[in-house]
């Protein structure tokens, strides 16, 4: 299988050298708006004839059974442009807007036969696995609520900063609900060594993804782990230049549902510097649309992977997965 | 005047007021009981 990578930032380097580690990839080209950086990334992996850098041109992908979008472009048009060439599609979007309109390429992908995989990430991204891997345990789910902390590369983090002050979007009785965001604080508790942070309502589309996958569900929600500077200064242009990468990242998934005639509570965590997850997310998940195991159609990966084998190769290459094991909100 | 004055204090007063809110939040998660264990082995098959 051949693999393109758009981007060779913090996530899209990481995938590549994922892509560079799984032995079925027989090509993967990296190009970046920067051709140093995409360059570097080759030199780092140092396998010349297999891992090879391009300049972003309209044939970036060209050659490709998978194209994985890293970088900051506009994701919709891009994979219209893949779609059309014949490539399937793994992006990584964490925006509202890019993610909801790569969805909306449902019947395009469909009908063309070719999968386009949206928000391959951290969150969205691992946090659909996770949601899909607790939903497997239920008869029903009722409700999904996700936290996330941390972020991963300068886009990254505009995405976050943008985020809470747009509108949150939330699934609740059947019905999308628009919140403020920045509002609805709640103590999340993301795995050790993370522990407790303050999460407040953001727009990010990881109730647009879950609801989809989830029809039965009455309660979709996401929340992002913010400071009070954060939050104060939501509204204003980012005051300096984003960090390049944050350190250790986290997520939390709580699934509710029924279980024969009782109601239960699932949650799901995991902790990992954000990049780093979010490429091996999308290198798997390119993998596995090169393999044929996604069907076709535009969705995100709760409704595109099989948890259990996802789960359980992410483990292997270090990214890791945990349970809370106790009373999940007290009493 | 006066009336213009009370204005400016009352606006003054509610931006104070909806700025601590805003920082401060409300509501949030009673304690939890418990712990984070691994995925693996039998989690993952």
């Amino acid at each position: 299988m051949r693999i393109a990578v758009l981007g060779a930032g913090a996530v899209g380097a990481r995938a590549v050298r994922q892509l560079a580690s799984s032995p079925e990839v027989a090509a993967v080209t990296v190009a970046d708006a920067d051709p140093k950086r995409a360059a570097s990334t080759c030199d780092s992996i140092d396998e010349p004839g297999r891992v090879t850098s391009r300049p972003v041109t309209p044939a970036w992908a060209e050659g490709a059974d998978v194209a994985v979008l890293a970088a900051p472009v506009d994701h919709r048009a891009e994979a219209e442009r893949l779609l059309e060439a014949g490539i399937a599609v793994v992006s990584g979007a964490d925006g509202l807007d890019d993610v909801r309109g790569l969805v909306a390429l449902d019947a395009e992908a469909a009908e063309r036969g070719l999968a386009v995989v949206v928000g391959a990430g951290f969150c969205p991204g691992l946090s659909d696995v996770l949601a899909a891997h607790a939903a497997a345990t239920f008869d029903r789910v009722d409700e999904i609520h996700v936290s996330r902390r941390g972020t991963g590369g300068p886009a990254c983090a505009r995405q976050h900063h943008r985020a809470l002050a747009g509108e949150a979007l939330e699934w609740r009785d059947g019905a999308w609900v628009r919140r403020r965001a920045g509002s609805g604080r709640e103590l999340a508790w993301f795995p050790d060594p993370v522990g407790a942070a303050d999460c407040y309502r953001a727009a990010v589309p990881d109730a647009l993804l879950l609801t989809a996958a989830f029809p039965s569900a009455t309660r979709v929600s996401a929340r992002v782990a913010a400071t009070r500077r954060d939050r104060l200064t939501a509204h204003l242009p980012m005051l300096r230049p984003p960090h390049r990468e944050t350190g250790l990242g986290a997520l939390r998934v709580e699934v509710r549902g029924r279980r024969g005639a009782g109601r239960d509570v699932v949650v799901l965590g995991a902790i990992d510097r954000p990049a780093v997850a979010a490429g091996a997310v999308a290198a798997l998940a390119a993998v596995a649309v090169a393999r044929g195991e996604v069907a076709a159609g535009a969705r995100g990966l709760a409704g595109s992977v099989e948890p259990v084998p996802f789960l359980a190769e992410l483990a292997r290459r270090g990214i890791k997965a945990a349970a809370f094991v106790g009373s999940a909100t007290g009493g | 005047m006066r009336f213009l004055r009370r204005a400016l204090v009352a606006l003054g007063l509610a931006s104070l007021i909806a700025g601590v809110l805003r920082l401060r939040g409300s509501g949030g998660t009673p304690p939890q009981g418990g712990g984070w264990r691994e995925l693996q082995g039998p989690d993952l098959r």
